[in-house]
C-alpha cells in the first residue's frame, strides 16, 4: 500500500497544483453545430421541399437552442467552480488572519493536492503556504515556495514586494544570514523598497541578529511613522526587536519602555515565537499589565 | 461629475430596457423553434434564428466591454485617482448591457467612490438604489452596500436609518473583512446614542477583531472602546485601550469628525 504523502510536502504540492489542459469540450459542441448545419445544406439540395427537410430545419432548430443552452450551462458551472476556488482562498486568508494555522495548513494540503482551476488562486495559495511554512518554523520550504513563486508566477509589483519580504524574513529565521542580505539588498533597490514598513522591520531584525543594534535603533527612529501607518498591530515586532537593541546597549530604560509598548500590543508568546532572540528580555523587563477583563 | 439622480433613473430605465429586449430576443428564437412542430408553419425560420443569435452575441459582447470598463475603476479608487474611477464608471454606466450584473457592479463603483470622496448624501441615494434591485447570487455586494449604507448614515447623523442598515446586515454570513467593519460602525453607532455597556459587551473579542484591522480602523475602535470604559468608570482597561490605540496612530487623526474623542485624548492619561 502506498504511503500518504507527509503534511504540506512541498514537492508534492507544487507539482499536483499546477493547472493541467482542459478537455476542449466547447470546441466539440461547436464542431458538431457546424457539421449539422453542413449536413442539412447537402440534404437539403438532395431533396429541396421534401418532408425530410422539415424534421431536419426542426432538428437544426433545437440543435442550436441546445447549443446555447450548452454554452450557457458550462459557463455556468465552470463560473460556480471558479468561484468556490476562489471562495475557498479566502478561506484560507481568514484562517491566516486569526492564525489559525493547524486548520489552514489543512485546507491548503486539500486544496494544492489536486490541479488548481485559476492560475491566480494557485498563486494566492502558494502565498499562503509559505505563510504556514514559516509558522511551523519550516524556513528553508518555506522559501522554496517562496523561490518558486518569484520565478514561475508573474507578479504585481505589490505582491513581488510582499513575496521578497518574506522569503527576506525566512531566509533570516533559518540563520542563512549571507542570502538574506542579498535579499535585502534587493529589495532596497526596487521602487517598493522606499518607505516600506515591512523592508524596515526585515533590516531591524537582520540588525538585533548580526549584533548592530545601534544601526536597529537608527532605523526604529526613523521609519516609526511608517511602521505605524502600515504595520497597525505588527508594529509591536518592532517595538519588541528595538527593545532587544536598546538591552544590547544596555539601555536598560528604554528598553523598559520599548518592551512595555511591545507586549502592551501584542501577547509576549506570540512575540517570542516570531523572535527567539528577544527571549532573554523575559527575565529582565516587565511586560504590561494586561487589565482583567482581556487577560 | 456625474449627477447621481440622473444616474440612478438612467440605471432603471437601462435595466428595463434590457429585460425586455433580453425576452422579446428568447421569445423569438422560440417561436422559430416550435413553429413548425408545433403549429405547422412552413417557412424558413433558419435566418431569422441565426440574426437572433447573432444580435445575442453582439449585445452581450458589448455588455462585456462595459464590464470591463468598469473593472479598473475598484483599483483607481483605492489609489486615489478618482477623476479616472469616474470616467470608467461613466463610460460603463452609458455603454447598453444585456446583462444587469454589468450595470449592477458599475452602480455599486460610483457607490464606492462616492463613499471614498467622503459625499454620503450620494453614495447612500446610490446603495439604496442598488439594494431596491433583487440581487440574486450577487449578495456580497449586497452585504458591502449595506455596510457603505450604514457608514453613509452616521456620518449623515440618520441613525435610525444606520440602524436599520446595520440590522439587515444580521440576515448574512459576513466574511472576517466585513465583520470587522460592521464592528467599527457599531462602535460608531454606539456613543452617538451613548450605549456604553454594548460597546463593552464580549471586550476582549472586540479587542481581538480590533488586532486584524488597518491602523487607523484599529485604533479608532480601541479609543472608542477606551471612551466606552472611561464612561463606565472602568478605569485600567481605558487606560489600557488608549494607550494601545495611541501607539497605532495620531490622536488627532484617530479623533477626526468625532469631538468626544477629541475630549478624551485631552485629558491626562
Amino acid at each position: 500500500m502506498e504511503a500518504a504523502p507527509p503534511f504540506l510536502d512541498v514537492n508534492t504540492l507544487l507539482e499536483a497544483s499546477e493547472p493541467r489542459p482542459r478537455i476542449p469540450l466547447m470546441q466539440f459542441l461547436i464542431g458538431g453545430f457546424v457539421l449539422a448545419i453542413i449536413l442539412s445544406f447537402f440534404l437539403n439540395r438532395s431533396s429541396p421541399g421534401g418532408p425530410s427537410q422539415e424534421v431536419l430545419q426542426s432538428l437544426i432548430g433545437f440543435g442550436l437552442m441546445g447549443f446555447v443552452g450548452c454554452v450557457t450551462m458550462a459557463g455556468f458551472i465552470s463560473v460556480r467552480r471558479v468561484r468556490a476556488e476562489q471562495a475557498a482562498v479566502g478561506a484560507v486568508d481568514e484562517l491566516v488572519q486569526l492564525r489559525r494555522w493547524p486548520e489552514a495548513g489543512l485546507m491548503l494540503q486539500t486544496m494544492l493536492s489536486r490541479p488548481a482551476r485559476s492560475p491566480l488562486a494557485r498563486a494566492q495559495s502558494l502565498l499562503y503556504l509559505a505563510m504556514v511554512l514559516a509558522r511551523y518554523h519550516r524556513f528553508e520550504d518555506s522559501v522554496t515556495v517562496h523561490d518558486y513563486i518569484l520565478s514561475e508566477i508573474p507578479l504585481d509589483d505589490v505582491t513581488d514586494h510582499a513575496v521578497r519580504l518574506g522569503r527576506a524574513m525566512s531566509l533570516l529565521r533559518e540563520d542563512n544570514l549571507l542570502d538574506a542580505d542579498r535579499a535585502i539588498a534587493e529589495l532596497r533597490r526596487t521602487s517598493r523598497g522606499v518607505d516600506s514598513a515591512g523592508l524596515a522591520l526585515v533590516e531591524i531584525y537582520r540588525d538585533v541578529k548580526t549584533g548592530h543594534p545601534a544601526e536597529a535603533i537608527e532605523m526604529f527612529e526613523k521609519q516609526l511613522q511608517v511602521l505605524r501607518r502600515q504595520l497597525s498591530h505588527r508594529v509591536a515586532d518592532a517595538w519588541a526587536l528595538v527593545a532587544r537593541a536598546y538591552d544590547l546597549l544596555d539601555r536598560r530604560s528604554d528598553a523598559q519602555t520599548a518592551y512595555d509598548n511591545a507586549t502592551l500590543l501584542m501577547p509576549l508568546a506570540e512575540l517570542t515565537r516570531r523572535y527567539p532572540e528577544i527571549s532573554p528580555l523575559a527575565t529582565k523587563y516587565q511586560p504590561a499589565p494586561a487589565p482583567l477583563e482581556v487577560a | 461629475m456625474l449627477s447621481v439622480d440622473g444616474t440612478i433613473t438612467r440605471f432603471r430605465r437601462d435595466l428595463t430596457i434590457a429585460a425586455l429586449l433580453r425576452a422579446g430576443l428568447m421569445t423569438v428564437a422560440l417561436t422559430c423553434v416550435l413553429a413548425q412542430p408545433l403549429f405547422g408553419m412552413h417557412q424558413d425560420w433558419m435566418p431569422i434564428l441565426l440574426a437572433v443569435g447573432g444580435i445575442w452575441v453582439v449585445l452581450s459582447y458589448r455588455s462585456m466591454q462595459g464590464t470591463r470598463m468598469a473593472a479598473d475603476s475598484p483599483s483607481l479608487i483605492a489609489a486615489g485617482e478618482f477623476d479616472r474611477a469616474e470616467s470608467h464608471i461613466d463610460a460603463a454606466l452609458k455603454s447598453f448591457s444585456l446583462f444587469r450584473a454589468a450595470k449592477i457592479l458599475s452602480l455599486h463603483h460610483l457607490a464606492v467612490l462616492r463613499h471614498a470622496q467622503n459625499r454620503w448624501r450620494e453614495s447612500a441615494l446610490l446603495c439604496q438604489a442598488l439594494l431596491s434591485q433583487k440581487l440574486g447570487n450577487m449578495q456580497g455586494m449586497a452585504r458591502a452596500s449595506l455596510l457603505m449604507l450604514a457608514d453613509c448614515q452616521i456620518q449623515l447623523g440618520d441613525l435610525r436609518g444606520a440602524f436599520g442598515a446595520m440590522g439587515r446586515l444580521f440576515h448574512y454570513r459576513l466574511s472576517l473583512g466585513e465583520a470587522l467593519t460592521l464592528q467599527l460602525l457599531q462602535l460608531d453607532y454606539g456613543w452617538r446614542i451613548g450605549a456604553w455597556e454594548s460597546m463593552l459587551q464580549g471586550v476582549g473579542g472586540k479587542i481581538q477583531m480590533c488586532e486584524l484591522m488597518p491602523p487607523i480602523n484599529a485604533a479608532r475602535s480601541q479609543a472608542l472602546l477606551a471612551l466606552a470604559a472611561y464612561k463606565l468608570n472602568r478605569a485600567e482597561l481605558a487606560r489600557w485601550l488608549r494607550r494601545r490605540s495611541e501607539l497605532l496612530a495620531d490622536p488627532r487623526e484617530i479623533s477626526a469628525g468625532r469631538p468626544v474623542l477629541e475630549e478624551m485624548f485631552r485629558q491626562p492619561l
